[in-house]
């Protein structure tokens, strides 16, 4: 199974170089991810006095400081990522379903196009899209609403998903198909009752990577929902890191609260993440 | 494949009716419930998204970039320049030295995700509890928030963080890693590599774990050894894959500004200042949108000439 099978027998078992690499790497990704927990459990004092201590008196005390602005954030944050998710999913899984059919030398020529509109979209500066965006969410009145930064969202990481859907449903055999059409299946009865329930897998992946990708986005996250009554995660965490610097307490703590839902998707998406980045990025 | 009697049939936006004509082509095909006509309306609903919300903006972009746009005109007409803001960022002292800096971002995550890239997911593709955690914690860094991990970063490498007080523990002094200009840039791109490398690894070892295994056990009899192994067979195997990978990341680090924003703000002075946060910078911290959009409509191009051979490769992986 692996690339590089080590010879067949060897005189001494010493530790393999590859598991000491695999340590290396734990270490290198573990240590930040508890330096958040270690210091967001630190209180004022003992951030003040010694900032980079491993052994001190845990407290709460930042906790319970942070806990409602956090779970406000959380709250809104939720609500973006959960629709943004189903608008993006109702979008491109049929999107994806019609590029992903082999049908002739038209429609080829028409799934060329929509492909390569797709991949420059995905190219464009985010910085400089919220400029315009701005402006037509503003004509829509959607400045300041959680739909308007949905829209964003929804325009932003439908043509991800598309492509990312796409070798999903280009793994469904024509057979089935073919199949459908001898039975006289209309085209959406195909659609809804041969096509999808082929696609969970697909459905699934794309749809923790887009609701992973959506909690993280910041440049829209920032620039169109600025209420400080309903911030979303990535303009809380922004607002800290300018505002308060120095209170790494703080800022690891709301790093940690936040971060908690990403942990639930991860965890119940983990293996599908694993195979579906690797499939899909490269397709 | 299919008859070309759907030619016609999607052309023409055909009903029903004729679309019931039995195929000439395809036996056993009756061509009832045709999907062609169907399968555009699929794909209506995502393109009417990306045209309001995708293409516009950057038909705006571009329109901004050729136009005196300021706080003051962004809601007003905008006055027609010409070349005149791409002649102002060429000239700036600002521009070069960016695209140095991008380069430079760019080359570090090259590095990285290539190369540790390939050695992680070399040991990595070996199933054990011990490479699944690693694998499972690393996926779960990639997929955290840029800025929580550009923050904890920030913490870790400050004047008295965790990488400071470790090293003045074994007696080495401390390093300004965020303050001094000949390091910053090397510290954020390298956080930066670092966080997108679990990514790269995820790639090349989805790659390396489709070569059959009888390729390499051929290659272990004739006595090739690990490094052998991994020059003549795994490497030329993996080659359409690193190539889409090589540019992905490019293309990720010319879009790459979460992590300067977190970590440095572009400084210090601006050696941190890659192209996407001096377009930023111009838009939002000077206003001058017309210089900004026509920074972003440069990056643009070059990222839409790396797309080509990325569209190539996806191709060519495909039929293969």
């Amino acid at each position: 199974m692996s690339a590089l099978t080590s010879p067949a027998r060897r005189p001494v078992r010493l530790p393999r170089p590859g598991t000491l690499v695999a340590l290396l790497l734990g270490v290198v990704y573990l240590v930040p991810l508890l330096w958040i927990v270690l210091t967001a459990l630190k209180s004022d004092e003992v951030i003040a006095s010694q900032p980079n201590a491993i052994v001190f008196t845990p407290s709460l005390s930042t906790f319970s400081d942070i806990l409602e602005v956090a779970s406000t954030s959380v709250w809104t944050s939720f609500r973006v990522a959960a629709a943004v998710t189903v608008l993006v999913l109702a979008v491109a899984v049929p999107a994806a379903y019609a590029l992903g059919r082999r049908t002739g030398p038209w429609w080829a020529r028409v799934v060329a196009w929509v492909l390569a509109l797709f991949l420059v979209l995905q190219m464009v500066p985010q910085p400089m899209a919220v400029i315009p965006l701005y402006g037509i969410l503003a004509e829509w009145q959607l400045v300041n609403d959680v739909w308007g930064l949905v829209l964003a969202d929804v325009a932003l990481l439908a043509p991800f998903a598309v492509l990312l859907m796409r070798p999903f449903v280009l793994g469904i055999p024509t057979e089935l198909y073919e199949a459908a059409q001898m039975d006289g299946a209309s085209g959406f009865r195909t659609f809804r009752s041969i096509v999808l329930p082929m696609l969970p897998n697909g459905i699934a992946t794309v749809g923790a990577i887009v609701f992973i990708i959506t909690w993280g986005e910041f440049i829209y996250a920032t620039t169109l929902l600025t209420d400080p009554a309903q911030l979303p995660v990535s303009g809380l965490l922004a607002q800290q890191t300018s505002l308060y610097a120095t209170s790494w307490n703080r800022l690891m703590g709301l790093a940690l609260l936040t971060s908690i839902p990403l942990l639930v998707v991860f965890l119940v998406a983990k293996r599908r993440l694993v195979e579906g980045l690797s499939v899909g990025a490269v397709k | 494949m299919t008859s070309t009697a759907g030619v016609t049939d999607s052309a023409g936006g055909a009903p029903p009716a004729v679309a019931e004509e039995p195929a000439p082509g395809g036996p056993g095909e009756t061509r009832r419930g045709l999907p062609r006509p169907h399968l555009a309306a699929y794909l209506v609903p995502a393109v009417v998204v990306c045209a309001a919300l995708g293409v516009y903006p950057i038909v705006q972009m571009v329109r901004m970039s050729v136009s005196d746009v300021g706080p003051a005109t962004l809601i007003a007409d905008w006055e027609f320049l010409g070349a005149e803001n791409y002649r102002e960022v060429l000239d700036s002292d600002t521009f070069w030295p960016a695209v140095r800096a991008t380069l430079v971002f760019t080359g570090v995550l090259l590095v990285v995700d290539l190369v540790i890239g390939y050695v992680a997911a070399a040991v990595l593709a070996r199933p054990s509890r011990l490479t699944s955690a690693v694998l499972s914690l690393m996926v779960f860094v990639w997929a955290l928030p840029p800025l929580v991990s550009g923050s904890v970063w920030k913490f870790l490498l400050a004047g008295d963080g965790l990488v400071n007080s470790t090293l003045e523990l074994v007696g080495l002094p401390a390093v300004d890693w965020l303050s001094d200009p000949d390091l910053a840039l090397w510290s954020v791109s390298l956080v930066a590599a670092w966080a997108s490398l679990p990514f790269a690894i995820l790639i090349i070892r989805g790659g390396m774990l489709a070569i059959p295994t009888e390729v390499l056990e051929a290659a272990s009899l004739d006595g090739a050894g690990p490094v052998r192994q991994a020059v003549s067979v795994v490497i030329p195997l993996l080659r359409p894959t690193l190539a889409v990978l090589t540019i992905l990341v490019v293309l990720y680090a010319f879009r790459s500004f979460d992590f300067v924003y977190v970590m440095t703000s572009g400084g210090p002075g601006t050696v941190t200042t890659t192209l996407p946060f001096l377009a930023y910078q111009e838009a939002f911290r000077t206003y001058s949108f017309g210089i900004g959009a026509a920074i972003a409509s440069v990056l643009m191009v070059v990222i839409a000439l790396l797309a080509v051979p990325y569209a190539w490769g996806v191709r060519k992986e495909e039929s293969a």
